[in-house]
């Protein structure tokens, strides 16, 4: 078992190494604005750099291993975990004074890509703390993107085989894999450009168009004013924003196609019109809400409904208005699309959308076979469909289990019932006023505030990354 | 095939026959004690009679009956509609004067054992309305009883499939079989009725509550004789409630089991066993909650818990107190107690125990599955393996049942009820359970402020939760009409 743990130490020193490189840059920041938090960035990044470096150090040469499947569910697990608890240390260390219950939520909503704040008055925050919000989100984003195509697939995470990279087995793997890996990075780094300079077209000044771009890009939702997108008032911010997160929660694999121009296979993908035709009905069903049921004017309707529809379905989080006021309607359907999700291979949260097609093929066969009990029906593969009723049942008892602790808690019924969706998403904002998007989650309970943090990276890790970890027989030779 | 019409016209035909024959008690009742009801009996008995009896002499061509999956699924879903809205007559008809939306609504809450009710001050209601209102819970409860007994395994609805009364395949069990396992059943269910009354009575209750209760209860229907539901009875009868509850909640075949193989039939059970441990669970959460919250003595919080946990959990809908006003917990159990509901073959709505069983057995083999991906596993309740396409049934039958509530749930948002109440109602509609959260639907609240529209909504979704859901999608479904 010794020699077993080795990779997942390297891996995590690795990932430690990286996070306190990334740590140096809002204390460059801070030192250019001469903001005295720029000592705790650096004193977070030696203490991080230390432990990261030692870690490989020790365990040298562990990266010629070949990684058997319990190493990689370790190695994912004690990586994300051990990166989260870095990444509270600049906000333990800073001049906020957040216990460490806030220190942990905020690190963890930021590598989770969640985009819940603890944090009141975002607006005059120091420049270092919201750059380092952003950048954790940003590498949670693409931290999670990597591992939803190049591991979980290899995992079999609730229906995940189905995306498996095509040749499995031979030596061919891994340069391949460290290609794609290398290429998402390339379309991730093009992408967060792209959004921040039309950002910074529609008139974001330049610092908070790159945090902007850096969180929507993530599906993560950390804004740098706490009235979120709304505070602009600006359309054409909202529309840029609206398009980042859309991109964002679709299929990454599209994007490589269509670089390397296979337009046929980018069109062939399956998971897109379900992605956006559920977005379409929800925001046309909210603008006719707002415009008949408010007296809204359409195109503001049309951009606030389909702006609060991306950002719920793709658990980003950003708003434009506080939706927990729209009335009944408009919340029950983000609260449903909050379970619904984005794509899986993108940076988006929830049950996933490839999931929600195959439980409804499934459901339509059933029901053709309950009137012609021996007919043929083209069906998904037998494992596939139980791995994912398998992972909704999960994910079910999970929101159950959150949403009454969080009753505990103190909440009001929907705010734990909504609360609970959205961390386990990673949403971020609930769909109640208490926890709604215009407030922040600084006045919960010491307790709930682990328990939220928990659940965003059970959430995060697909939930069974964590609990196989808990199965007696993992951890029997 | 041709859809063969005759056997739905028989089966909805006899349904008509037994409510109009089942109106009669009111009608005897009203004429011996009030006399101010007898009239609405009297015509909705003729027009019930008169439409049944058609039905059934229409039907009498020469030929035999050809009983295919098309023709159960078209008799069952049409046989409850048509029962609701004949047995609404009296609440229109009447002095009451209920609207139709409101006499719908309570007649299918009646029939679908929901216990959901629009009237007010139940306290100072005729007699004979009052018993009108059981006798829709009774009869109700054992029509899903044998419904859920006879019909469900055959059409093979959401993996009822695993209760077919013999193994073979063809799925048609014997008719004399069946007809006997039927008549037990009824006899089972009466005695039930019979002693829950007489221990109501004992307990303090007059005859009338007596008997309406012991008929709501066995049924896990949840209609009450007074506003405050058996918060306004004692203490003792509210025990004597529970213990019905909980019977009425099981599976009913099991009770004939005993006589047979002794009462280790009954606890032997996987899904007995489960389903009692929820109970017990969720009892004590709630009763911890309310504790430490300092609202209530250990003593009253035990029995306030027990009480609306069971009640909720069995698909009843009566309560003790507002346990709406119980807190973040409290609601938020209450909510997703509302989805598990009772056994299969009971009285009780929901998702059903056994379902849960089949989904928590698939949540285990996949995680077994991601450390072995080679192994073989299988699921098995009661020592008996569960076959591939029940389980694929099982799943079906969940999703259809979350996207109904969730479809329920925006319907009843876009009449104008906040979220919350939408999301409770929407559950607590499909569960066939009564009371919702929140104040207008919750516990203290009634389904009279819900807007018409709701109120329609929330027949249908009772209707649909009763069918288990499939039953009625079926139905309307391209495939049954393509011949």
């Amino acid at each position: 078992m010794l020699s077993g743990i080795r990779p997942t130490l390297f891996v995590t020193g690795a990932v430690l190494s990286i996070l306190a490189i990334a740590m140096v840059i809002p204390a460059i920041i801070d030192a250019v604005f001469r903001h005295p938090d720029w000592r705790d960035f650096a004193g977070a990044a030696a203490l991080t750099l230390f432990i990261g470096l030692s870690l490989l150090a020790a365990n040298r040469g562990a990266h010629h291993q070949t990684l058997g499947t319990r190493q990689i569910f370790l190695l994912t697990a004690v990586g994300w975990i051990a990166a989260s608890l870095a990444a509270a240390l600049p906000f333990g260390f800073s001049g906020l004074h957040l216990s460490s219950a806030d220190a942990v939520f905020e690190a963890v909503s930021g590598t989770t890509a969640t985009g819940s704040t603890i944090l009141r008055d975002l607006d005059h925050m120091p420049q270092g703390i919201l750059m380092w919000r952003a950048l954790l989100q940003w590498l949670g984003g693409i931290g999670f993107l990597i591992m939803a195509i190049v591991v979980l697939p290899t995992l079999n995470i609730g229906g995940m085989q189905i995306f498996r990279l095509e040749t499995v087995g031979g030596d061919r793997v891994v340069p391949r894999a460290a290609r794609l890996i290398g290429s998402l990075i390339g379309v991730y780094v093009g992408l967060t450009v792209l959004i921040a300079i039309l950002l910074h077209i529609a008139g974001m000044a330049r610092f908070p168009a790159l945090l902007h771009a850096m969180s929507t890009i993530s599906c993560g939702g950390f804004s740098t004013s706490s009235g979120s997108i709304g505070a602009w008032q600006r359309p054409g911010i909202d529309w840029v924003i609206l398009f980042g997160m859309l991109i964002a929660g679709a299929p990454f694999v599209i994007y490589l196609q269509l670089i390397q121009r296979r337009w046929r296979a980018a069109l062939a993908n399956w998971q897109l019109p379900v992605y956006l035709t559920i977005f379409l009905g929800a925001t046309i069903a909210i603008t006719l809400w707002m415009w008949f049921g408010f007296n809204m004017q359409p195109l503001p309707a049309l951009r606030h409904a389909a702006f609060a529809a991306a950002s719920v379905m793709t658990g980003t989080g950003y708003a434009t208005l506080d939706y927990t006021r729209w009335g009944g309607l408009p919340v029950a359907i983000l609260f449903f699309l909050a379970f619904v999700g984005g794509c899986a291979g993108s940076p988006a949260g929830g049950i996933k959308v490839f999931r929600v097609r195959i439980l409804f093929a499934t459901m339509r066969i059933q029901m053709i076979r309950l009137l012609h009990p021996h007919a043929v029906v083209d069906s998904v593969s037998d494992p596939v469909a139980e791995s994912v009723l398998g992972y909704l049942f999960v994910y079910a008892v999970a929101f159950a289990v959150v949403a009454m602790a969080l009753g505990a808690f103190g909440l009001d019924f929907f705010a734990a019932v909504s609360t609970a969706a959205s961390s386990l998403a990673n949403l971020g904002p609930g769909l109640s006023v208490y926890v709604g998007p215009m407030t922040n989650y600084a006045d919960l309970m010491e307790p709930a505030k682990w328990l939220l943090s928990a659940s965003m990276l059970f959430g995060r890790l697909e939930m069974f990354v964590l609990l196989v970890l808990f199965m007696p027989s993992f951890w029997r030779p | 095939m041709l859809l063969d019409l005759r056997p739905v016209l028989v089966v909805n035909g006899y349904v008509l026959l037994i409510l109009a024959a089942t109106m009669g008690v009111p009608l005897v009742v009203d004429l011996a004690v009030e006399g101010t009801e007898w009239s609405a009996f009297i015509l909705a008995i003729a027009v019930s009679g008169f439409v049944g009896l058609g039905m059934v002499l229409s039907a009498r061509r020469p030929g035999p009956f050809r009983l295919g999956t098309r023709e159960a699924f078209l008799s069952t879903a049409s046989a409850w509609l048509l029962g609701g809205v004949v047995s609404a007559l009296p609440f229109c008809t009447g002095p009451m004067h209920l609207s139709v939306t409101d006499a719908l609504f309570e007649a299918v809450s009646g029939l679908t054992t929901t216990g959901a009710t629009v009237m007010r001050d139940l306290d100072h209601a005729p007699a004979s309305l009052l018993l009108w209102r059981a006798l829709l819970n009774w009869i109700g409860g054992i029509g899903i009883i044998l419904t859920a007994v006879a019909v469900l395994p055959f059409l093979r609805i959401g993996g009822m499939q695993l209760f077919r009364l013999d193994s073979s395949e063809s799925g048609d069990a014997s008719i004399p079989r069946l007809s006997k396992l039927a008549w037990s059943l009824l006899a089972g269910y009466s005695l039930f009725t019979f002693i829950l009354a007489i221990a109501f009575m004992i307990a303090g209750m007059n005859l009338l509550e007596a008997v309406c209760h012991a008929m709501s209860t066995i049924s896990t229907g949840g209609f009450s004789t007074s506003d405050r539901s058996l918060g306004h009875f004692s203490e003792a009868a509210r025990w004597i409630a529970v213990i019905g509850m909980v019977a009425g909640g099981t599976s009913f075949t099991l009770f004939l089991e005993p006589w047979r193989r002794g009462p280790a039939a009954l606890f032997g059970d996987s899904q007995v066993r489960r389903y009692l441990m929820i109970i017990v669970i969720m009892s004590l959460l709630l009763t911890v909650w309310n504790w430490s919250s300092g609202h209530m003595a250990l003593g009253e919080a035990l029995e306030r818990s027990i009480f609306n946990a069971t009640s909720v959990l069995t698909t009843s809908g009566f309560h003790w107190g507002d346990y709406d006003s119980w807190g973040g917990f409290a609601q938020v159990a209450f909510f997703i107690m509302a989805f598990i509901g009772g056994c299969s073959g009971s009285a009780a709505g929901g998702i059903k125990v056994f379902r849960l069983e089949v989904l928590f057995a698939a949540a285990g083999i996949h995680l077994r599955r991601l450390l072995h991906p080679h192994g073989v596993f299988a699921i098995e309740l009661n020592e008996r393996r569960i076959s591939e396409p029940v389980v694929r049934s099982v799943l079906g039958f969940v999703m259809l049942y979350l996207i109904c509530v969730a479809l329920l749930a925006l319907a009843l948002a876009l009449t104008g009820l906040d979220a919350g109440t939408s999301l409770s109602g929407a559950a607590s509609a499909l569960g066939n359970i009564g009371p919702g959260l929140g104040p207008i639907i919750g516990p203290a609240g009634s389904y009279q402020d819900v807007p018409q529209a709701a109120k329609w909504i929330l027949t249908a979704g009772m209707l649909l939760g009763r069918l288990e859901v499939a039953t009625v999608i079926a139905v309307f479904s391209r495939a049954f009409w393509r011949s």
